[in-house]
């Protein structure tokens, strides 16, 4: 309860900065936040390159974010979702051929040379197309970018590109990073990359492998009287039953993404001066999801992948592997997602009974043991709860008489062993939806993949219909034509199921009650905390 | 008649015996006791020990009964501690004997050999083999680093027993040399090499509850290592997950431990006093 009613606070205390950011006068029942002090927080990996225009993922986010800005952040209540940094407005043409960004004036980089538009041409033309892991996809067609003066930069595409998929990429695929310094020697060697150079509040200060991050105080930053904190420390805490005890001994004031394993949380949540927030993260949401090798005969049987979509009990997975902290699934879009989702799709109660006639119809009779045939199950190993859902879901099978034995790989091992090897017949994947289908979520189901490419179609699944429809969604242009395609691109995945989405979860922190502005835009914790504050 | 009284005169090797009966009863009676799978959902999750009798040990993060692990994870246990046990005296005997008997040099390349293996710490040798070829060769990767051990024992004895009157008649009656190594001299030199047999049953389970501690384990079959890894993550609300297996393999090692040497002294009593 108390989590709620503070994260509600500074839910409005929060908005309130994001007018005060784009240069309005911060209303007067805003709490106002303190200046100074040091931030010190769990980090639970240790990413080497910190360029967040190179690898787009929210580890290096997590850190270099405070560092590196992107043209527009994700926001809960701007238009269209997003709310400006160093873009101020962004325009698409009719024709798709092309987008207008106006840029923010007065901005500096953190060695004082001006940022212009030439820095935002070379971030997208040498870095988000070519070298980006999500880039590569969404600017595949971007020919060229034109600077007709220092604030204005025009994205020029070969084929017709939606506006609607470029917006939601902004976030996170936007970061800018300075031309001055990447355009001596080759981008992925420049030394930038660990000590990273950008326009946010926070400048990088020293990294020492193993202990910590530090990031100081970036005085020439363009919002007004931001940042309010002097100093972020990300304090290096592998193992995750150490940041529970270090938020206890008040050694650190905060824990993101869900470095607090689940099962504390309650016992967590009754410490004094610790607020447990599950808000902030509703632009970073990872699905739980079966994937299916459709080169094994049984599982290329539609009745046999809705029988097991029947034999998964989705509300006891929440509430167990879980611990209620997710929400149950209908399809390849999340149902927090504000632009696509629809839950005018086939459903799959449990019903074991239901999945054991239609294995029976598919003519895979039980056998004298009970057993209908045999599976190798892969669990990914990135997330305790995907190993867990493993363990569950072969006892789930069982109930229908179908065998799955555990094979545990490490996180290599697995990749190779389901993107590169095909060597499953089931998985668990723990696959992010990025705020469009374009961007990670249509490869999962899409023919035609290469092999060996991690997190994409890997189980020979081919579909024509489902392929046409992603094709013809990527070139629409109109916004209403292009989500009603993805309403109808789910409809169909959860009536064939390529795949199988049982639930879909994200991240919890947990911070000492002195932190302030907290898990005020759907991508806090990746965002660029220039707002964020110490009470004491 | 006389040794086992002396075995049931120390009060530690009574305990040890107790102790492994205990639990070589837990292991035959587990199938009968608790039948079907032990990793089956059998109630509510992470409910504590002592509420339910029908689950006297509660259940983890799942609902499973640990109890029915505890059984079942006591069968992987032994079986797999006995397993790689044997497959390591019975190679390091004969890699000994073999060494010890050939002499030149037979004996240096093999215990070459040897030495290389002991100079690999036996726990990072499993860890690579199991990395390298999977879990289902547990039983062979723990073996691969503890033979070493009643390899070289074996070969003392057999260099001391090789040089006695009784070899050399075989040699005289004109025995095949290899009959002689395995009839005649690896029959005597077999005492010392058993009595290092409870060590390394310990050693053995303990490495196998290692091996599934760190996820190495099969995760289709329930092991002690297994559980107290699964118990981690909830250590905090949830201590029984893993000090209930915790108690079982310390108990399980000390009784294998302590009986093993019950009988090493009684024999070595009996030889002193012969």
């Amino acid at each position: 309860m108390s989590g709620f009613t503070i994260s509600r606070r500074t839910m409005l205390a929060g908005s309130a900065m994001l007018l005060a950011s784009t240069a309005m006068p911060a209303p007067g029942w805003a709490q106002t936040p303190k200046k100074g002090g040091r931030l010190v927080l769990a980090a639970d990996s240790e990413p080497r390159n910190l360029n967040p225009a190179i690898v787009a993922s929210n580890g290096v986010f997590f850190i270099s974010s405070k560092i590196v800005e992107t043209l527009a952040e994700a926001s809960f209540d701007g238009k269209d979702g997003l709310a400006p940094r160093l873009a101020l407005s962004w325009e698409g043409a009719a024709d798709g051929l092309s987008v207008t960004f106006k840029l923010r004036d007065g901005v500096k980089w953190h060695d004082g040379k001006p940022f212009t538009s030439a820095d935002v041409a070379f971030s997208a033309l040498q870095i988000w197309k070519p070298l980006q892991n999500l880039g590569r996809t969404v600017f595949k067609d971007l020919a060229s970018v034109d600077t007709p003066d220092d604030l204005t930069a025009v994205f020029k595409f070969s084929k017709p590109t939606p506006f609607q998929l470029i917006r939601n990429a902004l976030p996170a695929l936007s970061s800018v990073v300075p031309k001055h310094i990447y355009e001596v020697g080759k981008i992925e060697d420049n030394p930038a990359n660990n000590a990273p150079i950008g326009t946010g509040p926070f400048k990088f200060g020293e990294y020492k492998a193993g202990q910590y991050y530090r990031l100081t105080r970036n005085t020439d930053y363009w919002g007004k009287d931001e940042p309010y904190l002097d100093e972020i420390i990300y304090q290096v805490l592998p193992d995750r039953t150490s940041a529970a005890s270090a938020l206890e001994a008040e050694e650190i004031q905060l824990a993101a993404f869900s470095a607090v394993p689940l099962a504390d949380l309650d016992r967590i949540s009754k410490v004094p001066g610790l607020k447990v927030i599950s808000k902030g993260y509703e632009g970073l949401t990872y699905q739980l999801v079966v994937e299916i090798n459709h080169r094994r005969k049984e599982l290329a049987d539609v009745k046999v992948r809705q029988a097991i979509a029947h034999a998964i009990d989705k509300d006891f997975v929440v509430k167990t592997v879980f611990l209620g902290y997710a929400a149950t699934a209908t399809g390849p879009v999340p149902k927090n997602d504000p632009q696509f989702y629809t839950a005018d799709v086939p459903t799959y109660a449990f019903d074991v009974a239901k999945a054991n006639a239609l294995l029976d119809e598919a003519g895979y009779k039980k056998g004298a043991d009970g057993n209908r045939f045999s599976l190798k199950l892969l669990p990914a190993p990135y997330f305790n709860e995907t190993k867990q859902f493993g363990d569950y879901l072969r006892q789930a099978l069982a109930a229908i008489g179908i065998d799955a034995q555990l094979v545990n790989n490490d996180s290599a091992a697995h990749i190779k062993a389901v993107y590169t090897d095909h060597a499953f017949d089931l998985a668990v994947g723990p696959p992010v939806f990025r705020g469009d289908p374009a961007i990670s979520t249509t490869i999962l189901v899409q023919s035609g993949i290469p092999d060996s490419v991690p997190f994409s179609n890997q189980g020979g699944y081919k579909n024509d219909a489902l392929d046409a429809l992603i094709s013809k969604a990527s070139e629409t242009l109109d916004a209403t034509a292009r989500t009603d395609l993805y309403k109808e691109f789910q409809k169909e995945v959860a009536t064939d199921l390529p795949l199988i989405n049982v639930a879909e979860w994200s991240f919890i922190s947990v911070a000492r009650d002195t932190v302030g502005n907290i898990a005020n835009n759907p991508r806090w914790a990746v965002s660029n905390w220039a707002d964020t504050y110490l009470e004491s | 008649m006389s040794a086992l009284r002396r075995f049931l005169r120390t009060p530690e090797a009574v305990a040890g015996a107790i102790l492994l009966a205990v639990l070589i009863a837990m292991a035959l009676s587990a199938s009968l006791l608790f039948p079907g799978d032990p990793q089956a959902i059998a109630g509510p999750a992470l409910l504590p020990p002592f509420q339910d009798w029908s689950l006297p040990l509660g259940t983890d993060r799942l609902g499973r009964d640990v109890l029915a692990e505890l059984f079942h994870g006591a069968r992987t246990s032994l079986a797999v501690g006995l397993a790689a046990a044997a497959a390591a005296l019975v190679v390091g005997a004969v890699v000994g004997t073999l060494a010890g008997f050939a002499g030149g040099l037979v004996d240096e390349v093999l215990m070459r050999i040897t030495d290389a293996f002991q100079t690999v710490p036996s726990f990072l040798l499993a860890l690579a083999f199991v990395s390298v070829v999977g879990p289902s060769l547990g039983v062979v990767a723990i073996a691969l680093g503890t033979w070493t051990g009643p390899a070289r024992v074996a070969r003392a004895e057999v260099l001391s027993i090789r040089e006695r009157d009784y070899v050399a008649g075989a040699r005289v009656i004109g025995m095949h040399p290899l009959a002689i190594a395995f009839r005649e001299v690896l029959p005597n030199a077999l005492p010392p090499v058993l009595a290092m047999s409870s060590v390394i049953v310990a050693a053995a389970i303990l490495t196998e509850a290692a091996l599934s501690f760190l996820g190495l384990g099969d995760p289709n079959r329930v092991t002690w290592g297994g559980m107290i890894s699964e118990g981690r993550a909830v250590l905090r609300t949830a201590p029984f997950l893993s000090i209930v297996p915790g108690i079982a393999l310390v108990l399980t090692v000390l009784g294998v431990y302590l009986a093993g040497e019950g009988i090493v002294e009684t024999t070595a009593v009996r030889r002193g006093l012969s």
